[in-house]
Formats: structure tokens, sequence, C-alpha cells
């Protein structure tokens, strides 16, 4: 591949990788400030997109490192399986899944209490998003005081450890809440409609006592959303259209007893989600900020930039700065290292310097090759 | 002049006009190019040999053609920039202070003037007015007396109670750029004498030599006050070995090594102290081989260092 596309490419995935944060963030946030059907759909297009997209990069990067028999290095040092559970994974158990969901005519599958499990762990899976922010760790060096290599690879590493353990972590924990009964809101919810469902249903068979139910239900509990008999809707606690408008996969749930039919609000539920996703991110985003802002410099100040200026010390004769020794740090390793520089190695450079006469040469052939024909 | 000649002077002027050596003060130029010659000589010499520059001669004689153009090219600005520095860039007035005795500063500037272009034919004055002159043309001591005056410690006092001096602080600061100016005169009897009776390989000599190199001068340059000259001699004495060296020699000398290699920074690495700082640092643990006062370098270093300069 030629460079110029490979660069176009490395801009593209790195314009995704930002695009897709601001995405991230959007996509929890519309469901906690109740956004329509239409944007949050919009934004459940632009999340599979993104997944596809990285799929696609990611097995592309795949391709090319077996190619070159890279496969090892790039799964592992070259960070290729944050590339892998920040795409695969989300778009197999993810966002495809609600791509189904949104286009195909059976959205009640989400609403089915049977799956509610399942679903759990499937939505524990979205936490994967947030190894997003360790992809950004390519755009380091372009930030002030991460020039060096060192320090890039440094911070990458304390940054991919820190986020990798809070992933999985979380990762863990919902997994094991959501294949076990472990109580929560979202059981407890589902266990008061169920008992709204039984109750309604035991009334079924007198009519009076069952409107009057309805009645009661609908002043004390606005979660009930529709009763149906017999495909005929008998409450409603909203006009057709503003279901299509606020409800959307997971939103609800659907009970169904003989003739009876029964919709209930879940949204409290995905927004308790939501704001859960959000705070996470949250924190997420404070870490990986944390260490650029407060940890690179750090770390430039006290490892890689006294090791350049003693690097250049070294390698040109003509270069006779100190080391600047903040005294704070002054028994770190490093800054000991540049005492020995700054009060041994300098003077003696310079009184070699006097000793071998010749000035430091600062041109060479090269420089000089317009005036020298042929 | 001959064919040869002017081939060398024109490869001459274009290496001057190298981008390379752009920043250069035309002494330091004239080192660099002295240098190339002689590091890439084996490269230069197919193409100098060739029908466009000397064909037939060989490299000493190559050389020797193109060091004599190389001196006249750099005379060709040094001079006219030593006149500027010398009629407009230090004031000569102090030398009432030094010398009761009414003295004509037409007269003595003329004098420093053509003293200084025939010490300045010789390769080791050359050489070693390097750091003197970027000194004089960066003004380098200005604002470290400035700040000395103000201060009023060691420096201050050296020069009013010790030196006695009893000119004001601009008056010192151009008795100091004189003196700088003055410095290669040690270098009168450099080729008289060798090289181990008369200097140390940092620029140092013995009061035996100061000596000789005073009676000397004195004959010869009646014009310029006894005392401008021995100053300006004193100043390659090392003082841990001389108590009694004149606080503006010891000035002198340590801006004069100052000068030397000196390169106006525009952004210092991230992490490296400034370059006055860093080089008085080092000029501190480095006083005895150069023979510069300790005392004066620790507090050019403080002020170095409240001024991050």
């Amino acid at each position: 591949m030629s460079r110029k596309i490979t660069v176009f490419f490395e801009s593209l995935v790195i314009a995704a990788i930002l695009l897709v944060l601001v995405q991230m963030f959007l996509e929890d946030f519309a469901v906690v400030a109740g956004w329509t059907m239409d944007i949050r759909k919009k934004l459940a297009i632009s999340s599979f997109c993104f997944d596809l997209f990285f799929t696609i990069e990611f097995l592309t990067r795949l391709f090319y490192a077996i190619a070159n028999k890279k496969t090892y290095y790039y799964l592992t040092r070259g960070r290729g399986w944050i590339d892998f559970f920040a795409s695969v994974p989300l778009l197999i158990f993810n966002s495809g899944p609600m791509m189904l969901t949104l286009f195909l005519t059976g959205s009640t599958v989400m609403g089915i209490g049977g799956i509610f499990n399942v679903l759990k762990v499937i939505k524990a899976i979205r936490i994967a998003r947030v190894l997003r922010f360790l992809r950004i760790i390519k755009i380091f060096g372009k930030i002030r005081y991460v020039e060096s290599i060192m320090a890039q690879r440094h911070i990458a590493t304390i940054t991919t450890i820190s986020i990798t353990v809070i992933v999985f972590s979380l990762f863990g924990v919902s997994f094991v809440t959501g294949s076990t009964d472990l109580p929560g809101l979202d059981t407890s919810v589902y266990r008061q409609q169920l008992a709204i469902a039984e109750t309604l249903a035991g009334t079924e068979t007198n009519s009076s006592k069952f409107n009057s139910t309805i009645r009661y239900l609908d002043k004390l509990d606005n979660n009930l959303l529709i009763v149906k008999k017999g495909g005929k809707a008998l409450y409603s606690r909203y006009k057709n259209g503003y279901y299509g408008e606020h409800f959307g996969p997971g939103d609800y749930s659907y009970f169904k007893e003989k003739n009876l039919e029964l919709f209930f609000d879940t949204r409290v539920i995905s927004i308790q989600n939501s704001i859960q996703n959000l705070i996470f991110f949250l924190i997420v985003l404070l870490t990986v900020t944390a260490f650029l802002v407060f940890y690179s410099p750090h770390f430039a100040i006290t490892v890689t930039d006294p090791l350049h200026v003693m690097e250049h010390g070294f390698r040109d004769r003509n270069y006779n700065l100190e080391v600047k020794i903040p005294e704070k740090y002054a028994q770190d390793d490093v800054f000991r290292v540049a005492k020995q520089y700054n009060e041994h190695f300098l003077p003696l450079k310079d009184r070699t310097a006097v000793q071998e006469e010749d000035s430091v040469l600062n041109i060479d052939m090269q420089d000089i090759e317009n005036i020298m024909p042929g | 002049m001959t064919m040869e000649n002017s081939k060398a002077q024109l490869f001459i002027k274009r290496l001057m006009s190298n981008p390379a050596l752009e920043n250069y003060p035309v002494l330091q130029k004239e080192e660099q190019i002295i240098h190339f010659l002689k590091v890439n000589a084996k490269q230069l010499y197919p193409t100098l040999t060739s029908a466009n520059f000397f064909p037939g001669e060989n490299w000493n004689s190559i050389y020797h053609m193109l060091h004599q153009a190389l001196i006249s090219e750099s005379n060709l600005v040094l001079f006219p920039e030593l006149e500027n520095v010398i009629d407009g860039k230090i004031d000569f007035a102090f030398i009432h202070f030094l010398e009761e005795k009414k003295q004509d500063i037409t007269i003595l500037k003329k004098t420093i003037l053509e003293f200084l272009k025939r010490i300045l034919l010789k390769p080791q004055t050359r050489q070693s007015f390097i750091g003197p002159y970027t000194a004089i043309l960066k003004n380098l001591p200005d604002p470290y007396l400035d700040e000395s005056f103000e201060r009023k410690k060691y420096i201050h006092f050296e020069l009013t109670k010790v030196q006695k001096l009893k000119m004001g602080r601009e008056e010192v600061k151009n008795f100091i750029l004189a003196l700088l100016l003055l410095k290669p005169s040690i270098h009168l009897l450099t080729a008289v004498l060798s090289e181990e009776e008369s200097t140390l390989q940092s620029g140092v000599v013995n009061r035996q030599f100061a000596d000789k190199a005073f009676t000397i001068l004195t004959n010869q340059l009646k014009t310029i006050p006894g005392r401008l000259i021995r100053t300006a001699l004193d100043s390659s004495l090392s003082f841990p070995e001389n108590k009694q060296v004149a606080a503006t020699s010891r000035i002198t000398s340590i801006f004069a090594a100052r000068g030397i290699n000196y390169r106006r920074l525009t952004k210092v690495d991230r992490g490296a102290d400034s370059p006055d700082k860093s080089w008085f640092n080092i000029a501190r643990r480095n006083y005895k081989f150069y023979g510069f006062d300790i005392n004066m370098l620790d507090e050019f270093y403080k002020i170095a260092a409240e001024n991050s300069w």
C-alpha cells in the first residue's frame, strides 16, 4: 500500500476514534435526556456503522499482520487485542442485533422477559466500547511532552493497564450479576410488573373488577402502558403515536397470559443503565485525561527530558547545556546521573575541547555541493 | 591578481556565503572554513585540481592560496567592523579616569585599530580573538555588569574598593570592552617564544611572559595608557596563581572565554538549564584550568540563574 493511502486511512481511523467517543456519549445521553426515538435510531445506526468500520479495520490489520507473519506481534504488542474487543464482539452482540430489532417487525424480542438475563450479559459487552479510549493513544505523539517514543510507550502501557482493569472488572461484575438472579433495579421492576400482570389476569373474568383494577393502576403505577384483551386494546396510557416516538427496544416489557396482553414501561431501567454507562464513560475519560495531563508532563520532566538533554550533550560536541535538576527530585536515579553529567562530564568535555584545539565543524561536504562543479 | 588567486577568492567567497555559516561572526566563519579545508582535504583535492580550479598544483600550495584568499576576504569584513567597534561601539572617555595625562582619543583609536590590524595578521591572534570579539559584538558583559552594580557585592567591591576605579558603571563597561579588544595583544610574542614558554592550552600565560609583552607593547604603543595595556595583558594570567590581577582583567578573561562558541539559542531544550547559567556553572568547575576568579563566577552564575539567562 502506498504511503499516501496508508496516511489517509490512518487519519481516517483517528478521526473515527474521536467521533465514536462523541457518538458513545450521545447514545447514552439521548436515553437519559429522553430524546425522541428518531434521534436514538440514528445514533444506533451510527453505532452500527462505527462497529462495522472498526471490525473491517481490525480484519484488514489482522490480514496484513498474517501476511507479514506478524500476527502475534499485532495481537499483543501492537494492541490488536484492543482493536478486536472494541469492534467484533460489539458488532456481533450489540449493534448488529440492535439493528435487527430496529428494522425487523419483531421488535418485541427485546422485551420478552424470558431472555432478560441473556440480554443483561450481552449489554455488558457494551462496556468494551470504552476500550476505544485506548485507541486515542495513537494521538499521544502529537501531544506536548509526549514526543518521546519511550514516554509514549510508558504512558500507553499504564493507561492500557488501568482502563483494561476497569473495563474487565466491570464486565466481570456485569456478567456475574447478569447471569445470576442477584437483585437489582431491573429484577425488582420485572417482579413488580409480573405481579401486576398476575393480578390483572386473576380479575380477567370479572369485567367490573378488571376495569376498576386498571383504573386503580392508571393512578398508582405509571409503568402500565397498554392492556389488550383478545387483540383489542382496552387501555392505553398514551396516544398511539407517542409509543413509536418515545419507545425503542428495551424500553418496554411484554407479558401474555391467555387472551390478555400487557405492555409495561421499562425506560427507568434503560435510563439507569445509561446513567451508569455515562458515569463509566466519565471515569475512563478522566482517567485517560489525567494520565495525559498530569502523568505525561511528570514523566517528561523526571525521565525523558533529562535523558534527552544528556543524550544531546553526549552526541554534540558543541552542546553544553546542563540538566535542570528540580530539588524535590534530586535523589531520583535519573537526576543523580544528571548530576554526574553536569558536574563531571560537561566540565571534562569543555577542557577536552580546548585541548583538542580544533573547533567543532558545522559544515560538511554536502553543504558545499553547489559550489563544487563536477 | 593571478588567475589562481581569483579562482581561490571566488571559491572562498562562495564558501563564506554558505547558509550553514550564515549566523557566524566573521572570525568564527573563518575558523570553520580553515577547519573544513583541513578535515576534507582528501575529498576536496580531486575537485580542486580539476581544470576549473588549480590543475597540477599540490595540496599544500592549494591550501596556501585558499588560506590567503580566506584571510583577505575575512579582513574585508573584519576591519571595517573593527573600525565601527572602535569608533562607535566603545566610548573611550573612560581613559581619562585611568591617566591624568590628557589623551587624544582620536589618536588612541587610530593606534588601537592599526595595532589590531597588525597583530591580526597572525593566525594565533585571529583564533584567540574569536572569543573576545564575539563578546564585544554581542555585548556579553553588559547585563552582568549592570546587575553587579545593582547588587554591590563581590564584583562591585573588587572594582570600586580593591581596584579603586573611580569611574561610573558605563565607563567600566567601556573599559571592559576595550580590554576585550586588546586581549589578543598577548600574542605579540607567541611566535618569538616557544609554545611551552608562552601559553598553556587554556590560553593562560605566566607572569614573566605578560611582563615581557608589556615592556614591548608600551614601547610600541606610546599613545595607549600603560594601565590599559597592563590590564589587557593581565586578563591572560591565572587568577588563582596571581592574586593581584585586577578585577577588570578577571572580568575580561571570563567574558572572552564566554564568547568562544557563543551562539544565541532561540530555543533551549526542555529539561535543560539556560545557556549562561550552564556555561558559568561549567566554568566554576574548571576555574583553575582557565585561571578564573571563582567568586566572580559564583556571582555571575547567580545573576544568570536569577534572570534565566
